[in-house]
This record gives structure tokens, C-alpha cells and sequence, in this order.
């Protein structure tokens, strides 16, 4: 009976030790969009991760354009035309990680910040000017560094807003 | 005199002890008897994996209960009996279509991350029947069935071009009284997530209280007035180069923290709004009930899955 019990005991114990799920949060991930507009996201299983695009309010307009593919092109003065980069749009490309939930399986969740690359579209003499910026916090060897810029441009001006309600 | 008191005091023992067995037998005579209904609608899956359930889980979520003797002695015969009630109640294999189809998936899903989590078969009830226990290999066997169940997902191709958004005039309100907003669009984003299990991509936002409580560390439990707001979309299927992005809107999803409002559910508030009509999700306020029992498997992180996390080591 006393050799049940200590059983029982132990078997309750372990179940309640057996807790790989000891967390603590992890806020430096949380990217500050500095008051930008989520325009969409994506994962990856891969590249195993996960982004969030953030973009000003003429970004934002212009990935919610529908039809028009979003190419750099000539703009005409002060119109925004779609299909075409305006003056005054700034994107940011956010990435992290992507690793499974601890919590949950079956749902990966973003882990530590991998890059941002920021796209700034601005007047130039001849049409509008991008430029384009990697940061890369962690100093990881980034997968981003196989293409060249203006195949990122293109990728993130390729981008189409997420329907929000 | 002494040998008065003596006397005394063992017919109050022989008093106690008649009284123990007499409540004994009547416990026994009273115990509950659980009965088997017929099974109307069986779970079908691998044979590999309807073992593992059968010998793990059937005991109590199904019509085909087997006790041991142990289990029908009075007064353990009372607990076992309310726990094969409330297992039925929550979702039973012998009943399996009673679940809607779309929801059968999920429910296989909830059920492979209780296993995970430790909770479940019940410690308890793992302690006295050691065959339940499910193994680690087991486990695997599990995971890898409804990983190779979901996939289908994708290929059911929810994946309508992006429309544009037919604005809601009303503010939807849930049963609970938790209305939709539009200011979480201010907030910032505290997680994302990708969910093969149900093909969905979601975003999560957190409100100032929120995202103060996770820099200081202060989520056990979080704090009243935080807010956390969670938009899925349904996931279309990855791009050539792997890239799985979000199709239609699909629902939010909003938790509030009042801990004295909502102490029925752990201190949180749950609402959901489906489609871009944004339904409010439940017809009793019951429905909070299922939320919070799913929210118990987060309960270390204050009952909240999509924060932000790195293990305690």
C-alpha cells in the first residue's frame, strides 16, 4: 500500500516536473513599426521564416491596388498611378525565424529577428529614385544576400495588402 | 470506573466502524454505473493510430468503456464516473460525426496537443492504468497522422484573389459583451504565426498594456486591461518559392484581460468575429468555456499561445 502510494506520488510529480514548457518572454523580437501600416505577412517552411510587411500610408495604398503588378516606372507629377512606384512610399520588410510553438503543435510561431530591408521611393531628377536597406540585427548570414536589391525591390513591391475587415 | 471509561470508548470505535461500513456499503449499493451506448458513428483512421487511441483514450471517450474492478469501488467508482461523463461530453470516438466534419480535424489536433502537453491521458488516471500512457514514439506516430491529414488543406485552395473590403457599418458585439474595434491597427504586432494544422496565417497585436506587461516580464498574470487581438487569415498555397501567404480574411479573434469580469475563464475575455461581416462567434456565453479549456494548455505564459518566447533554462 505505502509503496502504491509513494507511486502514485512520484508518477504525480514527474507529470508536473516534466514541464519543458518553463517560459519567459522574449519582447526584443517585437519589431517597432514606428507608427507604419501592417501591409501583409508570409512564412516560409523552407527558408523556416517568417515576415511582415510594414509600409507607410502611400505603400499601403499602393499594394491595395489590385490589378496593376507594382513595378517601378515613371510617375506622372503628384498623381499616385498604379503600377507604378510614387515618391514618398517607404516599405519595411520585416523577417524573423520561424520555429515551431512551444505551446502548440502545429503552429510555427516567429522567433528571433533575422533582417529588415527598407524600401524608400523618392523624387528623383528623372523619375522617382529606391533605394534600398539591409539591416541585418543579428549578423546572420542572411538568405537575402543571393539575390541583389533589385530583385528584393521588386519582391516586396510585388507584395499585394491583406484584406483586413 | 476505568474500566467504564474503557468500554466506553471502545463501543464508540465498534460506533465509528459500524458507521464507516454501513456508509461503506451504502456508497457501493449507490455507486454509479456507467453505461455503454451503442456506437452510431465510429472514428476511422490508421490502424496504427486507432490503437493508440483506443487503449489510451477509449476507457473514457468513447462508448466502449472498459473498467477495471478498481474503478467500480466506491468512492474512487464516483470519480471515474464523472470523469467518463465529462469525457464523453467533450468529444466522444464512438460518436465521432456528432463533431461537424470541418471541426473533426481540429479536435484530432487539440487531442494530439494534450498528449503533448502532459494533460492528457488524466496524470491521475495514467498513475493507476500505466497501459494508457502514451509513448513517446507513440506520440510521434500521432503527430506525424495529423501533420499527413492537414495537408489537405492546401489543396482545397482557399485561395480568392484578394478582394476589396466591403466596410462593416455596425459594431458587432459578442454575447459577452466584448465589441470589435479598429484601433488594434494602431497597435504593434507582438507575434505571427503560420498554422499548417488548420491552414491559417495569423497575425497578433498587442495593446500598451499588453506589450509593457511582456517587456517586464509580467504575464503571471497579466495585467487588467490588456488586450491582445489575433487576425487569421486563411493560407493559400506556397508560391514557387515556398512563400505561403494569406487569402481570404477568415476571422479575429480578441482577448481582453478584467480578471474580476471574466473570473470564470481565468481573467480572460474571449471573442471571435467571423468573415469580413464579422459574425460574433457563440450563442451563449458558454461558448468561452471551450476557449478557455484550449487557453488552459498556455497556462504558462498566463494562457495566452502567440507571445513571444525563449525557454527558461
Amino acid at each position: 500500500m505505502k509503496s502504491l502510494i509513494t507511486f502514485i506520488l512520484a508518477t504525480i510529480t514527474l507529470a508536473a516536473c516534466h514541464d519543458s514548457r518553463k517560459l519567459t518572454p522574449a519582447p526584443e523580437t517585437i519589431f517597432d513599426d514606428n507608427g507604419l501600416h501592417v501591409i501583409t505577412s508570409f512564412h516560409n517552411d523552407r527558408t523556416r521564416t517568417i515576415s511582415v510587411l510594414y509600409g507607410n500610408d502611400k505603400a499601403l495604398a499602393h499594394a491595395s491596388q489590385e490589378q496593376f503588378a507594382h513595378t517601378p516606372g515613371v510617375a506622372t507629377r503628384g498623381v499616385p498611378t498604379p503600377g507604378v512606384a510614387t515618391p514618398g512610399e517607404v516599405f519595411k520588410l520585416v523577417t524573423w525565424d520561424l520555429k515551431q510553438n512551444p505551446l502548440w503543435f502545429g503552429s510555427n510561431i516567429n522567433g528571433g529577428l533575422q533582417t529588415v530591408e527598407t524600401v524608400t521611393v523618392s523624387a528623383g531628377e528623372s523619375g522617382p529614385a529606391i533605394s534600398y536597406v539591409l539591416e541585418n540585427p543579428t549578423q546572420k548570414n542572411g538568405k537575402n544576400a543571393v539575390s541583389s536589391n533589385a530583385e528584393r525591390i521588386s519582391f516586396i513591391f510585388a507584395q499585394r495588402a491583406s484584406v483586413f475587415p | 470506573m476505568n474500566a467504564l471509561k474503557h468500554n466506553r470508548y471502545r463501543n464508540a470505535i465498534a460506533l465509528f466502524a459500524g458507521l464507516l461500513f454501513t456508509s461503506f456499503v451504502v456508497l457501493q449499493v449507490n455507486s454509479p454505473r456507467i453505461e455503454n451506448p451503442p456506437v452510431t458513428s465510429e472514428f476511422h483512421g490508421p490502424e496504427e493510430v486507432t490503437r493508440i487511441l483506443k487503449r489510451s483514450c477509449y476507457d473514457c471517450h468513447s462508448n466502449e468503456t472498459n473498467l477495471r474492478w478498481y474503478d467500480k469501488v466506491a468512492p474512487f467508482s464516483y470519480k471515474v464516473a464523472a470523469d467518463v461523463e465529462e469525457a464523453r461530453k467533450r468529444f466522444n470516438f464512438s460518436e465521432w460525426d456528432s463533431i461537424p466534419k470541418a471541426d473533426q480535424e481540429g479536435k484530432l489536433w487539440y487531442i494530439v496537443n494534450m498528449i503533448d502537453a502532459g494533460r492528457m491521458p488524466l496524470p491521475e488516471y495514467a498513475a493507476t492504468h500505466p497501459n494508457a500512457k502514451v509513448t513517446p514514439a507513440e506520440l510521434t506516430i500521432l503527430k506525424n497522422y495529423v501533420t499527413s491529414i492537414s495537408h489537405k488543406h492546401y489543396a482545397a485552395g482557399d485561395t480568392a484573389a484578394i478582394v476589396g473590403k466591403p466596410k462593416v457599418t455596425h459594431t458587432p458585439t459578442s454575447i459577452n459583451g466584448i465589441p470589435y474595434f479598429d484601433d488594434y491597427k494602431n497597435w504593434k504586432v507582438i507575434s505571427s504565426t503560420g498554422r499548417p494544422d488548420n491552414g491559417t496565417s495569423r497575425i497578433i497585436y498587442g495593446n500598451d498594456v499588453a506589450v509593457k506587461a511582456l517587456e517586464e516580464n509580467n504575464i503571471l498574470p497579466w495585467p487588467d486591461g490588456a488586450v491582445i487581438v489575433k487576425v487569421v487569415w486563411n493560407s493559400q498555397a506556397p508560391d514557387a518559392d515556398g512563400n505561403v501567404k494569406p487569402g481570404n480574411f477568415n476571422n479575429i479573434q480578441i482577448m481582453v484581460r478584467d480578471a474580476k469580469k471574466f473570473a470564470a475563464t481565468e481573467g480572460w475575455g474571449f471573442a471571435r468575429f467571423n468573415g469580413l461581416d464579422l459574425k460574433p462567434y457563440g450563442k451563449t456565453a458558454s461558448f468561452a468555456t471551450s476557449c478557455i479549456n484550449c487557453h488552459q494548455l498556455a497556462k504558462g505564459t498566463g494562457f495566452v499561445f502567440d507571445i513571444p518566447t525563449r525557454v527558461v533554462r
